[in-house]
C-alpha cells in the first residue's frame, strides 16, 4: 500500500502549517485517502489505476492547497486552568466552575457516584438535625423561656422520682421565696364542654390567676383571672383557648360574657388564651384553680409548677431557697415534708430531656455516615486524580500554579457537593416527613415542630461545605504535587501506584471500615434490646382486645352508688354484644396512668425513719378484668362483688411485685392489708396475678394491688372488651349503647391494646431501626469503597501482574496475593473498629435495657458480617487481576 | 453511474447545507460523510477529498461543527465531527431557506417532485 501520509504532507509543504496542526490534518487525510485506496480495490480496480485516481482527487487541480490556505482553525486544546484574562477571583472561580462542569459532565456516571453518596450523607443528616433542632435549639414559644423552670416534688423514699407539688407546699414556696419574680402552678384533665346543645370531651387547665404573667403571655381578648376569683368560693369565670375559640365560635369576639357549661357547672367566658398558652399543653379552656391555701387541706401532690426565676439567679439558689422554705413547714406540721423535696428542672428538659441522649446519639450516628461518605469520596477523587495526571500535568506544563490547580480540583469538589446538597436536603426533607409521621399524636408536646428554619439552613449550607472540604482536600494536595515530566512521558497509566498514595488510601478504607464497624455495632445491640423489649411478657394478652374512656360528670352522678351502677350496668350491656367475649371495666389499663397510695400488711413492723415505703399503684376493676385483659393468676382468684358493697372492700388483688415486696417468699393468699396509717378494716388477699407490665414494657414495674369497683366508686373508667372478632368492629356497637344509656356522654381514648403497646414503644423503635438503617448505608458504602480502590489498584497493576503471570506466576497465587492485600486492610480497620466500639457503646448503656454493652454475639456476628462483606468487595477485583491475560496486559505498552 | 456536472455555485451553497445535516444525528468522520453523501445521492453527488476537508475545517472554524479524535480498541484512530448548538441553529436557518427556494423553482418551471 502507498505511504499515504507521506504522500499528504509532499502536497502541503508549501502552506507552512504549524507542526501538530499539519500533524493532525496529515492524519485525517490520509486516513481518508487509505479507506477510499480499500474501497476502489475491492469495487476490483487496479492498483496503480487506484493510485492514479487518488492523488487526482487529492489535489483537485490545487484546490486543496489553495483552499487550505484559507482557513484558520481554533487550537484543539484550551489552556484549561489559566483564566484568559487576569480577571478578580470572581472570574477565576467562575472559569473553574465551568470547567467543573464540564468534567462533571464527561465523567457522568462517577459524579453520579459522588453525588448519590453526599445525597445519602447530607439527606440523613438534615432529617436527624430537623428533628434535634425542633426538639431542643428552637426557642419555646415564651419570652425569656430560659427563665422558667419546672417546680416538683421528688420522694425517693417512695419509690417516685416526681409525685407532684401539694397545694400548702406552693402557697409557702410562693410567699416566702426570695429567688423567683413569679410562681404558678395548674392541674388539667378532661372535662364535658356543652354550649349551643353541642356535647363535647374537651382538656382542661386549672391553673392560678397568675400563670399567665409568669410565662409572660397576655390575653388575646379579654382579660386574665383576678386573684380574687382564684380563691375557694370564687366566680365561675373561664378563659378560652386559641384554637377552641376558632374551632367553636369561629374567633368572633362577642365570645367575652358568653356563659358555657363545664361539666355541668356554668362558666362565664373572660377572655381568650394566646396561641402560645402551650402549658398546660393542649388544653383548650381554663378556669381557676381557686386551691385552698390552709395547710390543713391538703389535697395531695395534684400540682404541677413553673416558676421564672430572677434573673442572675442560679438553679443551686432558687433550689436551696425553696428547699429551706420546704423543710421550715415540717414544724409547722406538715410532717411529710421530711420525705418530699422539692425538685427544679428547666422547664424544657422535664417534658423533652428523655429524647436529649437519644437524639444526641442518632446525631451522632448519621455524623458517623456523613464522615464514611466523604472519606469514601475522597478515596474515589484520588483513585480518579492518578488517572488524571496527565491532564493536570499538561495543565502545569501551560503554566498553572500549584495553588491554582488545587482550587480548581476544589472547585470541582464544591460543585458536586453542591448537587449532593440540595438533593440531600429534598432527601432529608422526605426523610423527616416520613419520621414525623412515625411519632404517635399527643406524645411530643404540641410546641415542638419539625419545619425547616434559618439553624437548619445553616446547619445544611454547613455540612455540605465540610463535606466538599473533607473529601476534596487530600485528592487535590494529592494531584497537585504530580510529577509534570514523569505523566507526560509516560503513556498514561503508571505501572505501580507510588507508595504514599498507596498508603493514604489504604488509610482511608482503613477508616470506613472502622467506623462502618462501630455503627454497626451500636445498631446491633440497639436493636438486639429492642428485640429483648419485645419479648418481654406483658402479663396479659394484648391481642383482640379494645378499650375506650368514659368519664361520669360529677354534677350528674353524684352519688358514688350511681357511678358503680352505671359502670356495672354498661359492662352488663357490652357483654351481651355480639362478637364481645367478656367486657370489664378498669380506672387504670396497661399504660393508662398511675393513682398510687402506702399500703401496709398485718403483722409488718412500723416503718423506720430510713425504710423505703414505696407507692402502690391502685386499680379499681370489676371483676371480669383479669379475664378480659388476659392476666395470669399465679395463685388464687379475682375477687367478686358478694365480698364488697358501696361501704367496705373485704378482698383485693395484688401483683407478683406486692407479693413479693410485702411477704418475700410466703404465699399472699389470705393475708391481709390496708391504707398506710388507716384505722379502717383489713382487706384480703384473694390472687395473686403475675405483673402487668404497666408503664410500658421497657419500665420497671411497681407493686399494684386491684380492688374492686362494688366497693369503691369512680367517675372514669376504661372498658375492656375482649373480642371473637376484629375488635374495631365494635366501636359503632358500644357508641350505641353508651348514646342509649346517656345521651351526653362522650367516649374517648378509643384504642385497641396493641396499638397502646406499640404506640408506648415508637421512641425505641424508631430511634433502634433509624441506627439500623445508618449502619446499613454505612457498611455498603464502605465495601463500595474498598471495591473502587482495590478495582484500582488491580487495573494499575495489569502489567506488572501480567509480567509475573508470563514468568509462570499462577492465578490461584494472584488471586491469593491480592485478596491478602485487600484483607490486610479489611483486618486492620475491624480492629480499630472493634477497638472504638469497645468505647463508644458505653455511650449507648442507658438505652439498652439489659443488653450487655459488650455483648459479645453481637460484636461476633457484627465483625464476622463486616469482615465477610470486605471479603466480598475484595473478592471481584482479585478475581479479576487472577484471570488476567499475559499477552493482552503486556499489549499495553 | 455518470456524474452529473452541477451547476458550481449552487453546489458550493448546498455543500454546507449537506454536511451540516449529515452530522445533526450523531458525529462522524470525513470518510464516512463524503460516502454518505454519494449513496444517498445516487452518486449524483460526489465530494472529494480536495473539497470536503477544506470544508470541514471551515465549517469548524466558524464554530459549527466540532472535531475530535477519538480511538477506538481494535480500530485506528478518527477525527469524528459533531453538530454544535450554533451549527444546530445554522441547520434549521438553511433549511428553511432551501425549502423556500425549492419551492419557488418549482413553482416557476413546474416540476413536481416524484
Amino acid at each position: 500500500m502507498p505511504d499515504w501520509k507521506q504522500i499528504v504532507r509532499e502536497r502541503l509543504d508549501g502552506l507552512k502549517l504549524d507542526g501538530a496542526r499539519e500533524i493532525e490534518i496529515v492524519d485525517e487525510l490520509a486516513q481518508h485517502l487509505e479507506d477510499r485506496y480499500d474501497a476502489l480495490r475491492a469495487a476490483g480496480i487496479a492498483e496503480s489505476q487506484a493510485h492514479n485516481q487518488i492523488l487526482e482527487e487529492l489535489t483537485g487541480n490545487g484546490k486543496l492547497a489553495e483552499e487550505l490556505r484559507k482557513i484558520r482553525r481554533p487550537p484543539a486544546i484550551e489552556p484549561m486552568g489559566v483564566p484568559k484574562q487576569r480577571g478578580g477571583l470572581m472570574s477565576g472561580f467562575v472559569s473553574d466552575l465551568k470547567i467543573a462542569f464540564r468534567n462533571m459532565h464527561t465523567k457522568l456516571s462517577f459524579s453520579l457516584m459522588v453525588v448519590g453518596m453526599l445525597t445519602l450523607g447530607v439527606g440523613g443528616n438534615a432529617a436527624i438535625f430537623s428533628i434535634f433542632n425542633g426538639l431542643f435549639l428552637r426557642p419555646m414559644p415564651f419570652a425569656d423561656a430560659e427563665q422558667l423552670i419546672d417546680l416538683d416534688e421528688t420522694a425517693p423514699k417512695w419509690n417516685l422520682k416526681y409525685v407532684g407539688v401539694s397545694n400548702p407546699d406552693f402557697f409557702a414556696w410562693r410567699k416566702s421565696n426570695s429567688t423567683f419574680d413569679g410562681m404558678a402552678v395548674f392541674a388539667f384533665g378532661s372535662l364535658n364542654l356543652s354550649d349551643r346543645g353541642t356535647a363535647q370531651r374537651v382538656l382542661g387547665g386549672n391553673v392560678t390567676y397568675d400563670l399567665l404573667p409568669v410565662l409572660g403571655l397576655k390575653p388575646v381578648i379579654g382579660r386574665n383571672f383576678t386573684s380574687d376569683e382564684d380563691k375557694p368560693g370564687g366566680a365561675k369565670v373561664a378563659m378560652l383557648g386559641y384554637d377552641l375559640w376558632h374551632r367553636l365560635y369561629q374567633g368572633d369576639r362577642g365570645v367575652l360574657g358568653r356563659v358555657l357549661q363545664l361539666d355541668n357547672e356554668s362558666y362565664t367566658v373572660i377572655g381568650v388564651l394566646p396561641r402560645e398558652a402551650v402549658l398546660p399543653d393542649r388544653v383548650d379552656v381554663w378556669t381557676p384553680l381557686a386551691a385552698d391555701p390552709d395547710p390543713k387541706k391538703s389535697n395531695g401532690w395534684y400540682l404541677s409548677g413553673v416558676g421564672r426565676l430572677k434573673h442572675g439567679v442560679s438553679m443551686e439558689q432558687a433550689s436551696a431557697d425553696l428547699t429551706r422554705i420546704h423543710k421550715a413547714m415540717i414544724g409547722e406540721g406538715q410532717k411529710v415534708n421530711e420525705i418530699t423535696s422539692p425538685v427544679l428542672t428547666p422547664l424544657r428538659e422535664r417534658y423533652l430531656g428523655d429524647y436529649r441522649s437519644v437524639s444526641r446519639i442518632l446525631l451522632g450516628g448519621v455524623a458517623v455516615v456523613l464522615l464514611i461518605a466523604c472519606v469514601n469520596i475522597a478515596a474515589l477523587m484520588m483513585v480518579r486524580g492518578s488517572s488524571r495526571a496527565r491532564e493536570i500535568a499538561i495543565r502545569t506544563a501551560i503554566g498553572a500554579s500549584r495553588s491554582r490547580i488545587i482550587r480548581q480540583l476544589l472547585t470541582e469538589n464544591l460543585a458536586l457537593a453542591l448537587a449532593g446538597g440540595i438533593l440531600g436536603v429534598g432527601l432529608g426533607s422526605l426523610c423527616l416527613r416520613a419520621m414525623v409521621a412515625l411519632v404517635p399524636e399527643g406524645t411530643l408536646p404540641s410546641w415542638i415542630a419539625f419545619s425547616m428554619d434559618a439553624r437548619f439552613a445553616i446547619f445544611c449550607v454547613a455540612i455540605t461545605g465540610a463535606a466538599a472540604l473533607i473529601s476534596g482536600l487530600l485528592p487535590a494536595f494529592q494531584a497537585s504535587r504530580i510529577d509534570t515530566r514523569g505523566s507526560l512521558q509516560d503513556s498514561g497509566v503508571r505501572s505501580t501506584l507510588t507508595r504514599g498514595r498507596r498508603l493514604t488510601l489504604g488509610s482511608l478504607v482503613v477508616c470506613e471500615i472502622g467506623l462502618a464497624l462501630m455503627l454497626s455495632v451500636g445498631a446491633g445491640l440497639l436493636v438486639q434490646a429492642f428485640r429483648k423489649v419485645l419479648s418481654v411478657d406483658p402479663g396479659y394478652r394484648p391481642e383482640n382486645v379494645i378499650l375506650f374512656r368514659v368519664n361520669l360528670p360529677d354534677t350528674t352522678y353524684k352519688k358514688p352508688e350511681q357511678c358503680i351502677a352505671f359502670f356495672e350496668n354498661l359492662v352488663e350491656r357490652m357483654r351481651a354484644v355480639p362478637g364481645v367475649k367478656s367486657a370489664a371495666a378498669t380506672s387504670a389499663p396497661p399504660m393508662g396512668g398511675h393513682w398510687g397510695n402506702f399500703w401496709e400488711a398485718e403483722g409488718a413492723k412500723p416503718l423506720g425513719p430510713n425504710d423505703k415505703n414505696p407507692v402502690v399503684l391502685q386499680v379499681v376493676a370489676t371483676p371480669g378484668y383479669f379475664d378480659a385483659l388476659g392476666m395470669t393468676f399465679l395463685a388464687g382468684r379475682p375477687f367478686n362483688d358478694q365480698e364488697s358493697d358501696a361501704k367496705f372492700i373485704h378482698t383485693a388483688v395484688v401483683n407478683e411485685t406486692f407479693a413479693k415486696y410485702y411477704w418475700k417468699n410466703e404465699s399472699a393468699i389470705g393475708k391481709r392489708v390496708r391504707y398506710q396509717g388507716s384505722t379502717g378494716i383489713w382487706i384480703q388477699v384473694v390472687g395473686v396475678t403475675r405483673d402487668e407490665k404497666h408503664y410500658g414494657l421497657d419500665q420497671e414495674m411497681k407493686p399494684s394491688i386491684f380492688l374492686p369497683l362494688h366497693g369503691l366508686s369512680r367517675n372514669s373508667m376504661a372498658i375492656v372488651l375482649r373480642t371473637t372478632i376484629e375488635p374495631q368492629m365494635l366501636v359503632a356497637p358500644a357508641r350505641q349503647i353508651l348514646r342509649q344509656m346517656d345521651a351526653d356522654l362522650p367516649m374517648y381514648d378509643v384504642r385497641t391494646m396493641t396499638e397502646r403497646l406499640s404506640r408506648s414503644l415508637w421512641a425505641r423503635r424508631s430511634y433502634s431501626w433509624l441506627f439500623g438503617a445508618f449502619a446499613i448505608v454505612a457498611v455498603v458504602l464502605a465495601s463500595a469503597g474498598i471495591y473502587g480502590v482495590i478495582s484500582y489498584a488491580v487495573s494499575q497493576r495489569t502489567q506488572e501482574i501480567g509480567i509475573r503471570m508470563a514468568l509462570g506466576a499462577q492465578p490461584g497465587q494472584v488471586l491469593r496475593q491480592t485478596l491478602a492485600g485487600g484483607m490486610l486492610l479489611v483486618t486492620i480497620g475491624v480492629v480499630i473498629g472493634f477497638l472504638g466500639a469497645l468505647g463508644a457503646v458505653r455511650l449507648l448503656q442507658t438505652l439498652l435495657f439489659g443488653v450487655s454493652p459488650r455483648d459479645p454475639l453481637i460484636f461476633t456476628a457484627v465483625i464476622i458480617g463486616v469482615a465477610a462483606v470486605g471479603l466480598l468487595a475484595n473478592f471481584v477485583p482479585a478475581r479479576r487481576a487472577a484471570s488476567i491475560d499475559p499477552m493482552r496486559a503486556l499489549h499495553f505498552e | 453511474m455518470a456524474t452529473q456536472p452541477l451547476d458550481r455555485e449552487l453546489k458550493k451553497g448546498s455543500a454546507e447545507l449537506l454536511i451540516l445535516s449529515l452530522v445533526e444525528s450523531r458525529p462522524r468522520h470525513g470518510y464516512e460523510i463524503s460516502k454518505l453523501i454519494e449513496e444517498r445521492s445516487q452518486g449524483t453527488l460526489r465530494f472529494q477529498v480536495a473539497s470536503l476537508y477544506p470544508l470541514l475545517y471551515r465549517l469548524e472554524a466558524r464554530g459549527w461543527i466540532q472535531g475530535r479524535w477519538v480511538e477506538k480498541t481494535g480500530q485506528r484512530r478518527r477525527r469524528f465531527y459533531r453538530l454544535t448548538p450554533a451549527g444546530r441553529k445554522v441547520l434549521a436557518l438553511q433549511r428553511r431557506g432551501w425549502q423556500q427556494f425549492a419551492e419557488a423553482i418549482r413553482r416557476i418551471t413546474g416540476i413536481e417532485y416524484a
